[in-house]
């Protein structure tokens, strides 16, 4: 009878150790989801262009994330969570591009090209109007010149200066060596000044 | 000398770029706020004891389609004698490549395009006949 009971008692324990442990993470991870998933979402936005999109990549990589990772140490999140949004974004890309040639097969042409840069930024706030212009035009040709970049350089330069990842972690971020990320960032810097030109500066 | 200008031209160039991007993520609406917020407890809903245990059948369910979808290749082929085998080799191929998979999540707006090519070619079709009637 003893026994039975001591065994129930670390039974219990355990349980409750366990829902512990459990509640802890999840308030870890929530932390992290909320101190990040602004920043992914308008990386995100900026690869993909729509607002809606970008918030179901998102919301799909934190799934993801939480399903598989979340028993990983907390420091190898970051780059985790961005190498599945990184993927998530290109698989889009690919679909698209298979619609968009569906589309322009049955004679319809793509809703991309409705798209207004203007429009579909966001409005900084609390800022004098004429400084919050120029900072929102500022923002939409560097938005405008980073859709230009090929899509590795793309990458590697708002991984590295959005997110603030080092290279390391961009590396791992996306499935490169850390020589490739300093190459495509180092272009992708250059190609950025070139394109957006002094007066940007 | 003229490394270090263009490596500190570079390092403000990028701090700028940091700066702009800062402010259009503190610019984000309250409404994205929250459609971000219930995508995060979504997430986090994966950690709980049995949450969202049916979301492991889900890709079980894009092959039981391809499954069906297979099958009613194969059974088309044997009604249809003139059809090659070859033939039917390469619609399984495609209907099991993973595209395809992806493909079946479209399926209605596929069904829709097929519908919608029918009823104009039944239109141009009945189009003459009307004329001569």
């Amino acid at each position: 009878m003893n026994a039975y009971a001591a065994s129930f008692t670390v039974s219990c324990i355990a349980c409750d150790r366990k829902g512990v442990e459990t509640l802890q993470r999840e308030a870890k991870l929530n932390r992290f989801f909320a101190d990040v998933e602004k920043r992914a979402l308008r990386i995100a936005e900026i690869n993909i262009r729509d607002r809606d999109e970008a918030l179901d990549l998102v919301q799909d990589a934190m799934i993801k994330l939480a399903r598989n990772y979340a028993d990983r140490p907390g420091d190898e999140w970051t780059p985790l969570f961005y190498r599945i949004l990184q993927n998530r974004i290109r698989d889009w890309q690919r679909r698209q591009m298979v619609r968009n040639r569906v589309m322009v097969f049955f004679g319809r042409g793509s809703e991309d090209d409705d798209y207004d840069p203007i429009a579909a930024a966001p409005d900084p706030a609390g800022r004098a109007p004429d400084e919050e212009l120029q900072s929102h035009e500022a923002m939409v040709s560097l938005e405008a010149a980073i859709g230009e970049l090929p899509a590795r350089q793309r990458e590697a330069f708002m991984l590295r200066t959005f997110e603030g990842l080092d290279v390391a972690g961009t590396a791992n971020a996306m499935g490169c060596s850390e020589g490739s990320v300093k190459t495509h960032y180092s272009r992708a810097v250059h190609s950025l000044r070139e394109t957006l030109g002094e007066h940007w500066q | 000398m003229n490394d270090r200008n263009k490596t500190a031209d570079d390092d403000a160039f990028v701090e700028k770029a940091s700066q702009l991007f800062d402010a259009s993520v503190d610019g984000l609406d309250g409404e994205t706020r929250s459609k971000l917020n219930r995508g995060r407890q979504a997430a986090l809903a994966e950690l709980q004891p049995g949450g969202r245990r049916w979301a492991q059948w889900v890709p079980a369910g894009g092959v039981a389609a391809a499954a069906v979808a297979v099958l009613v290749v194969w059974s088309i082929s044997l009604q249809v004698p003139e059809l090659d085998a070859p033939g039917v080799a390469s619609d399984m191929e495609i209907l099991l490549t993973e595209e395809s998979l992806e493909m079946l999540e479209d399926l209605e707006f596929y069904s829709w395009i097929d519908l919608d090519g029918e009823t104009t070619d039944d239109i141009e079709a009945e189009g003459p006949a009307n004329n001569v009637g």
